[in-house]
């Protein structure tokens, strides 16, 4: 497996030939495409429970007029007692539904407020599982042909920025969901020690060829249909955990999959753009 | 009896539309939330319209109404889809001879009737292919008829 290490830097404007304020341009761009990718993922989560609301408000309403005209007479007939058991089923099985639609819908915001943490501070102690478990309600329309395992360990709170610690999360998730076939899966690993904690995000799609690697964090780079992005969620990721004094790793190899690691110090400290190598960036 | 069979992977959908057509029609309405399952049960069970949602793991909607139409020719297919696009639509037509593309959120009413018509269309085809077998029968005896004819007077 070919392997590539991250670390803070400047933005490689240079390698695909863009201007720093390009770049800055591109990267603002993309934040909003991804902000978009996000309301639709939504909009489509959120169809499912509406839709079903939607049908049980009007079969409610078939159901009371049918039951109206059943007690018109204020004589319940023994033939039409058939008729009110038939009823009394169809809004039990309404009342499961809305039940099930009605605690999506409020999962949904929940992982929501947590993914964007519009109640919380900007720089936090932070449960990155509870990110992680947000982001993947949020883009799970975008994770049905995938198997997501969580193998998580035992990690401390981690002070960083979670609502952009999050887009990370949700970044690689996206690679990695785009990467593997129908069938496949993503493994979520974490582990921390007394300084540090991970983060690896591994799927065993399609992998990356060799000479495709040190160009992944070049904006604007992507093997993918034009459709599907704009090839800078990677470079966005690396400046994130870049301002967190992190890093990213990255091992792969065609056919056998790839991981993402993301290493973050359990203390924020912002990163600094051109600050000295990791010494041990590989 | 006519039978109604409903695949998608959401169990709010099934059960929606499940208690709907209990209160509204005489329907049996078989619920799935797995395609495989629910192509597998089409072995030993009659069914005269099936309406499947499209995004589902492990066989996509329209992949799974064309396998259902293998083993059941006649019942009438139906997408019903949160992934309302026009390229998809045009697979269905075409790979799984689909009869009717449906969006959600569904209107119930309108939904009841294309199943309504779904089972009519299911009914005359039965019916035809029924004709069609009876006049291949009536035409073999035919055949059979002439040469015994023929033998008996050569």
């Amino acid at each position: 497996m070919s392997g590539v290490g991250t670390t803070g830097g400047a933005l490689p404007a240079g390698a695909a030939g863009t201007s720093a304020g390009g770049v800055a341009e591109l990267v603002s761009q993309a934040r909003l495409a991804s902000l978009g990718m996000l309301v639709a993922g939504l909009a489509h989560e959120i169809n499912t429970p509406i839709g079903a609301l939607h049908s049980n408000h009007d079969v409610l309403k078939r159901a009371l007029n049918k039951l109206q005209e059943i007690l018109a007479d204020e004589v319940v007939e023994p033939h039409e007692l058939d008729e009110v058991r038939r009823i009394v089923r169809a809004v039990d099985g309404i009342l499961q539904v809305n039940d099930m639609a009605v605690e999506r819908m409020a999962g949904l915001v929940r992982s929501l407020r947590n993914f964007g943490r519009i109640d919380g501070a900007d720089v936090d102690f932070t449960d990155l599982h509870e990110g992680i478990d947000g982001t993947l309600a949020i883009i799970a329309h975008q994770l049905r042909h995938v198997t997501v395992v969580r193998e998580y360990g035992s990690i401390p709170l981690v002070e960083c920025q979670p609502q952009q610690v999050n887009q990370v999360f949700m970044n690689l998730l996206l690679n990695a969901a785009q990467a593997v076939e129908e069938g496949g899966s993503i493994t979520i690993r974490t582990r921390a020690d007394d300084s540090h904690v991970w983060v690896a995000v591994a799927d065993n799609g399609r992998g990356i060829a060799p000479e495709h690697i040190d160009r992944l964090f070049e904006p604007g780079f992507t093997t993918k249909d034009s459709r599907v992005g704009m090839g800078l969620g990677l470079l966005i990721s690396r400046q994130i955990i870049d301002g967190h004094d992190g890093r990213i790793d990255i091992e792969s190899a065609p056919g056998a999959g790839s991981v993402f690691t993301v290493r973050l110090p359990l203390r924020y400290r912002a990163g600094t753009a051109g600050r000295t190598p990791d010494p041990e960036a590989t | 009896m006519n039978t109604v069979m409903i695949v998608d992977d959401e169990p709010m959908v099934g059960t929606a539309l499940r208690s709907f057509l209990e209160l509204e029609t005489s329907y049996r309405v078989l619920t799935y939330t797995a395609p495989q399952v629910a192509l597998d049960s089409l072995d030993s069970e009659s069914v005269d319209v099936i309406v499947a949602d499209f995004m589902m793991p492990g066989m996509d909607g329209i992949t799974f109404l064309r396998n259902a139409r293998q083993l059941k020719p006649m019942a009438t297919r139906i997408l019903l889809t949160g992934y309302a696009d026009k390229q998809n639509a045009i697979r269905a037509i075409n790979e799984a001879g689909l009869y009717y593309y449906l969006e959600k959120p569904w209107d119930n009413e309108h939904l009841k009737m294309v199943i309504r018509n779904g089972m009519e269309r299911s009914a005359l085809f039965t019916e035809l292919d029924a004709r069609v077998s009876a006049l291949e029968a009536a035409n073999l005896e035919l055949h059979g008829f002439r040469r015994r004819l023929i033998e008996a007077f050569l």
